[in-house]
């Protein structure tokens, strides 16, 4: 049962005959906590303030919460797909999936066995698999020096990842030379300490040689935004890597994730209220009180302010240059936006994608990379997307066949819903408006390629979301920036979105950001949800039901005790 | 595998009647779990965004459950119910209808005599007690001889209207109704039309007052009117779902269910489909299993021959699906749609043009006599084929739009312009002559034939400024929601013989069934049907208390109408 105060009346008035019959919620109402948006941060900080006795209300812009946590029929009618989040990176860390028990009967997860593909024009393919030994058998098809060095050295980077960086995502940011003391304590820390001052490219070069097998882990590295070129994000790479190798799919649709996260707001007293667009962050005296809802005169007050969006939208647009202080104005209106967005087209089909190529196994992929031919095409298509091209000659994208894995996203029996995403440019040279035809096409005929039976007849249905129309969903993703802003060493870590507000405080009281361009930062890693929970529960001293995992546990004693 | 959940009451789909009745009965204290086949819950009430910043209604559209118990009882305003009031009204501005000739004006005593037959005449709550107790109380026990005396919207007009009480009131069909109390032709035939596509039909017998207030709960000043909740029904549907979910009703989303368990007569819980999202594969039920799913797939498959005697098999079956399909259009363009040279008068009063006001409201399409309504039933209900009634003379409605709110995409998309939905009444895909795919293969002629009907009135429609064609036939309809069965929108005709005390079929009237522990509700098969009014729940928790499961707290009151069955607990309290 939501338990806020009514703090005016409300307009609904049961003596008059001739005024509205049902009562509404009012325009005036008290919360202990409000969350703006309820995307996956939203949700899971909203989720544990509620269960922890908080009044909590999650106000969404949208019709429906979720956020990237989508699931729609934008194949109207009758196939719906995941415009937005479709690998689940962190199912296995996430410390709101052990708390809420959202592993069992409320939600079921799928890791496939066969999870990147990449697909060449020659015929020939190369295979990232979950089990290890399934990839090293597909990279001695090239090297089997390669394979050997791949076996070795992703247990390390497993080690890496298991021992520091998952664990540390749920755990609050520290400055850079207080990292470099406690990695110090450890073999593995030192080493993670040392990929660090390697860029991605370096990384995988450097270690691997064919360059099949580079193109396919260079792209697993870097297909979620870091710069192949940049230095010091390198330790990023063990971590892409190994996650591409555990990718979830979530049955029903990743919406079904929001909706479980959802109902444990609700279950917690708590309320979320949709078709509601916060457009003023209310200060007094300095501090958050509230938000205003734009065309609804409404205002819900509340103890602490919980914004998910990006800092240009929460400090500059909702609380007002006026309450900035100096230093987090400036570092505000130097936030730099995603270096590329993506376009998808989503298809669906009188049957799944059958790629014509030499391993079975790349039909049952959870992904697969087309149209890349090696490192130097694809940092060149890369290049160009980083300069607003797309040279729809030479391009390449990762495709995924929804269906394969859940029949319930088509309403019709025995079709295949699947996507083709590509990343690409916000400030496309042409505009998207004027290029979209052509672009659909091009990338229809790149995939056709490929998997020759994606013929005119076989396609029931297609629906195509440029990087502008992220923008359209989901205002926040400025420029189509699916991270609410770029992965770059000065928005990592203990700087973002910057050093004033990474531990998800502010420098304005009763103000908290917890959306992904606050530490650690994008994709549903649900880290800086939870990270917001945890300050907003300290701050006003109630009782956290809930523990740190057994990761977290070891990692807090062997490098911050 | 793990060992079988068990709850007091399963409720089977999660559409409006589902979750109501999920909400109703978790307030009681009950542990409820409810299984929904499709990914979201919603059922027919549902929003979708096909393009980005585009938010198209597919089905529910209009705010008919105003003066529904169930906004008070479940206190859906502390779940966020919102409603977006447009600032205009359908009766008091908007009173010109639209003819093949042009616009034509109402008169004062169409107004007068709809207002009178609303209630609004009369000493409040007239309006609001007519409407509940024509579709918010249950259908009266066997036992109880159905009479002029003792139907409800009779006894609320004998207290408040003594004048339209009459004996012959029951008998009347609505257009007979209207001919004594209104004036145009025009506004007769609209209005008969409205309540043929809002469930009993203008010319049916017996159904007068359903119909004429089927259509009030849309058009009197103190209803829904031209308004819907914020972020359309599905926003209202929301409330709904919140209010069950925190009083502790566990809702599972993409389980469906492919039997009922029986056991000695008994409903003792249900058996999902392989395919669900869900390791445990039976759920069980301490004291009910409510089928909130349609009235064929409950009886006919989940129940089946093994526990129904043939006769009502038979009778199951032959609940008509009569009732026209909605073929339903959504239109985006380069510029926006504009009124033609006929009805260019009305481009300012009806708020076309540039500006937030940019989509046209037209109501209904064309009302100038009831040959046309008539010609139109006939093709829909009688041909059961592909139209043969020309393009020029197809009624159609047209969805109110939202362009005053700013947040709304038919507002404020910036890639062209959002019509609101235009919807053409089709015979059902299951009774097609042709097949019942019938639809799918017509539908690119289909889609002509609907876009030259609009055109009618609306220049804009053209392929030169046409970007896409949203439509969704009933074909389409009844593969996206396994409850549209015939892939008509109420799913069986609300006429007499299927109404009331009638509803599906006598046996079933009142949300029982022959076997013990298992209820039904909903729109295909319980009174008062289809639209998303929170009755049928609201309804059925009388027959819950009577049968000792539901044991409400004070929030709760019954029907004053109601009728307890002989030998229960009463619903009512005190
Ligand atoms: C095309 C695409 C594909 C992606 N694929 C993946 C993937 O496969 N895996 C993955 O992990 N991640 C993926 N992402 C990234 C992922 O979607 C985001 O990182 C994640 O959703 C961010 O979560 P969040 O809760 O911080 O914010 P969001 O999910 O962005 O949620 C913020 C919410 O705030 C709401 N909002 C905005 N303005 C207002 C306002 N004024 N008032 C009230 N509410 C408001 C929004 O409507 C939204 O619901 C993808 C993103 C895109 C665009
Ligand atoms: C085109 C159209 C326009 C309409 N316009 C309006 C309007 O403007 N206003 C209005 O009030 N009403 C309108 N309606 C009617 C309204 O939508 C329905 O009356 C209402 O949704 C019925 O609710 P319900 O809960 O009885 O059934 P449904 O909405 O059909 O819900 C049944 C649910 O059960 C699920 N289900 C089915 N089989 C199974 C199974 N085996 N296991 C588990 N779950 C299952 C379905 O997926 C569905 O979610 C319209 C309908 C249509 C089609």
């Amino acid at each position: 049962m939501p338990n806020f105060k009514y703090t005016s009346e409300f307009q609904f008035d049961p003596s008059d005959p001739f005024g509205h019959m049902q009562e509404e919620f009012p325009r005036r109402s008290e919360f202990d906590v409000v969350i703006i948006g309820a995307g996956p941060n939203g949700l899971i900080a909203g989720a544990y303030l509620a269960r922890a006795g908080l009044k909590v209300a999650v106000v969404e812009r949208r019709f429906e919460a979720g956020g990237g946590l989508a699931t729609e029929e934008n194949l109207y009618p009758c196939y719906s797909s995941n415009p937005h989040v479709l690998y689940h990176m962190m199912v296995d860390y996430m410390p709101a999936i052990r708390d809420f028990e959202l592993d069992g009967p409320a939600l079921t997860w799928i890791r496939p066995n066969s999870q990147t593909g990449m697909v060449f024009e020659d015929g020939s393919s190369i295979l990232l698999a979950r089990m290890a030994n399934d990839t090293k058998d597909s990279i001695a098809k090239y090297s089997f020096k390669d394979a050997v060095t791949f076996g070795k050295v992703v247990r390390k980077w497993r080690k890496i990842v298991d021992d520091i960086i998952a664990p540390a995502t749920y755990i609050p940011p520290m400055a850079p030379i207080e990292i470099t003391m406690a990695m110090q304590r450890t073999p593995v820390g030192q080493e993670m300490l040392e990929l660090g001052e390697l860029s991605p490219l370096q990384l995988i070069t450097e270690t691997f040689d064919h360059d099949k097998v580079r193109a396919l882990l260079l792209y697993a590295s870097c297909m979620w935004g870091l710069d192949p070129r940049e230095t010091g994000l390198g330790f990023m790479v063990p971590l892409m890597i190994d996650r591409a190798m555990n990718k979830c799919y979530c049955y029903g649709g990743s919406h079904k994730f929001a909706s479980a996260l959802g109902r444990q707001v609700l279950k917690g007293g708590g309320l979320i209220l949709e078709a509601a667009t916060v457009d003023k962050i209310l200060i007094e005296n300095g501090r958050a009180v509230g938000v205003h809802l734009f065309h609804e005169d409404r205002e819900l007050r509340a103890k602490v302010v919980m914004s998910t969006l990006d800092p240009h939208t929460t400090f500059l647009d909702m609380v007002g240059e006026q309450h900035l202080d100096a230093a987090l104005k400036e570092s505000v209106k130097g936030w730099a936006w995603d270096k590329w967005s993506f376009n998808t087209l989503h298809i669906a089909a009188n049957e799944k994608p059958k790629y014509r190529c030499d391993d079975p196994w790349i039909d049952q992929a959870f992904a697969t990379v087309v149209g890349i031919e090696g490192v130097d095409s694809l940092l060149q298509h890369w290049g160009n997307v980083a300069k607003g091209k797309l040279d729809l000659n030479a391009f390449g994208g990762h495709s995924t066949c929804e269906s394969q894995f859940d029949p319930t996203l088509s309403d019709r029996p025995g079709k295949y819903v699947s996507m083709f995403q590509i990343h690409a440019p916000y400030d496309l040279e042409g505009g998207w408006l004027a290029r979209r035809d052509e672009i659909q096409e091009a990338i229809l005929a790149r995939w056709r390629k490929a998997a020759p039976n994606l013929t005119p007849e076989n396609i029931v249905s297609r629906s195509m979301e440029d990087p502008e129309e992220i923008e359209i969903r989901f205002p926040h993703m400025r420029r189509g920036s699916i991270k609410h802003g770029d992965y770059r060493p000065l928005q990592m870590g203990y700087y973002r979105p910057n050093e004033h507000c990474s531990s998800t405080r502010t420098p304005i009281e009763g103000l908290y950001v917890c959306g992904v361009s606050t530490y650690p930062g994008g994709l549903v890693l649900g880290g800086p949800g939870y990270l917001g929970a945890n300050s907003v529960a300290e701050d006003l001293g109630v009782k956290k039901w809930w523990k740190p995992t057994p990761e977290m546990d070891r990692y807090i004693k062997t490098y911050l005790s | 595998m793990s060992k079988d959940e068990r709850f007091d009451v399963v409720v089977i789909g999660a559409g409006p009647n589902g979750m109501t009745t999920a909400a109703y009965l978790a307030k009681c204290g009950l542990s409820v779990c409810v299984l929904e086949e499709r990914t979201e819950c919603g059922g027919a009430c549902e929003t979708q965004e096909p393009i980005p910043g585009v938010r198209i209604f597919p089905h529910a559209m209009l705010m008919y459950a105003s003066p529904a118990p169930g906004f008070e009882q479940l206190e859906l305003h502390k779940h966020g119910f919102r409603m977006n009031w447009s600032p205009h009204d359908v009766l008091t501005e908007n009173t010109d209808f639209a003819c093949t000739d042009g616009w034509r004006p109402i008169t004062d005593k169409d107004k007068l005599g709809w207002a009178k037959l609303g209630g609004l005449l009369g000493t409040p709550p007239f309006t609001r007690d007519l409407m509940r107790a024509t579709f918010w109380c249950p259908p009266h026990p066997p036992e109880v001889e159905v009479t002029d005396e003792n139907v409800p919207y009779m006894q609320v007009y004998k207290q408040h209207q003594p004048d339209i009480w009459t004996h012959e009131l029951r008998e009347m069909t609505m257009l007979d109704l209207l001919d004594e109390h209104c004036e145009t032709e025009h506004f007769k035939t609209a209005m008969a039309f409205a309540a043929w596509a809002s469930g009993a039909a203008g010319h049916w017998e017996g159904v007068a007052i359903p119909a004429v207030t089927s259509v009030q709960l849309l058009t009197l000043p103190n209803t829904g009117n031209r308004s819907i909740p914020r972020g359309g029904l599905h926003g209202y549907f929301h409330a709904i779902h919140r209010a069950a979910v925190s009083h502790g009703a566990v809702v599972r989303t993409c389980c469906p269910v492919d039997e009922i368990l029986i056991e000695d007569g008994r409903a003792v819980g249900v058996r999902l489909r392989e395919t669900a999202a869900m390791g445990g594969r039976t759920i069980r039920a301490n004291k009910a299993v409510i089928a909130a799913i349609d009235v064929h797939q409950a009886f006919l498959k989940m129940v089946g021959p093994r526990h129904l005697d043939p006769g009502v098999i038979q009778k199951i079956k032959d609940v008509s699906l009569k009732n026209q399909t909605l073929y339903v259009s959504v239109f985006h363009t380069k510029t926006p749609l504009k009124l033609n040279a006929k009805f260019a008068s009305h481009q300012e009063a009806k708020g076309i043009g540039s500006g937030p006001g940019r989509t046209p409201q037209l109501g209904v399409y064309p009302c100038d006599s009831r040959e046309i309504y008539y010609e139109n039933v006939a093709d829909v209900d009688g041909h059961k084929g592909q139209p043969v009634v020309p393009a020029e003379r197809v009624m159609w409605f047209h969805g109110p739009p939202q362009t005053f709110d700013p947040t709304d995409c038919q507002a404020s998309y910036k890639r062209g312009y959002i019509s609101n939905a235009f919807e053409v009444a089709v015979t059902s895909p299951d009774l097609h002559k042709e097949g019942e795919d019938a639809l799918d293969r017509y539908k690119a002629e289909m889609d002509a034939y609907m876009r030259k009907a609009y055109s009618q009135m609306v220049d804009g429609l053209d392929d030169a400024n046409l970007i896409h064609h949203w439509s969704a036939t009933g074909r389409d309809v009844e593969f996206r929601n396994t409850g549209l069965i015939g892939g008509t929108w109420c799913g069986s005709r609300h006429d007499e013989d299927q109404l009331w005390t009638n509803r599906p079929i006598q046996e079933l009237a009142r949300y029982r069934t022959p076997i013990e522990g298992l209820y039904h509700a909903h729109q295909t098969s319980g009174h008062p049907g289809g639209l998303c009014l929170m009755a049928i729940p609201y309804n059925l928790m009388h027959i819950l208390i009577e049968d000792g499961i539901a044991e409400p707290g004070d929030w709760w009151y019954a029907s004053p109408w109601y009728i307890p069955q002989h030998g229960k607990i009463s619903a009512r309290r005190g």
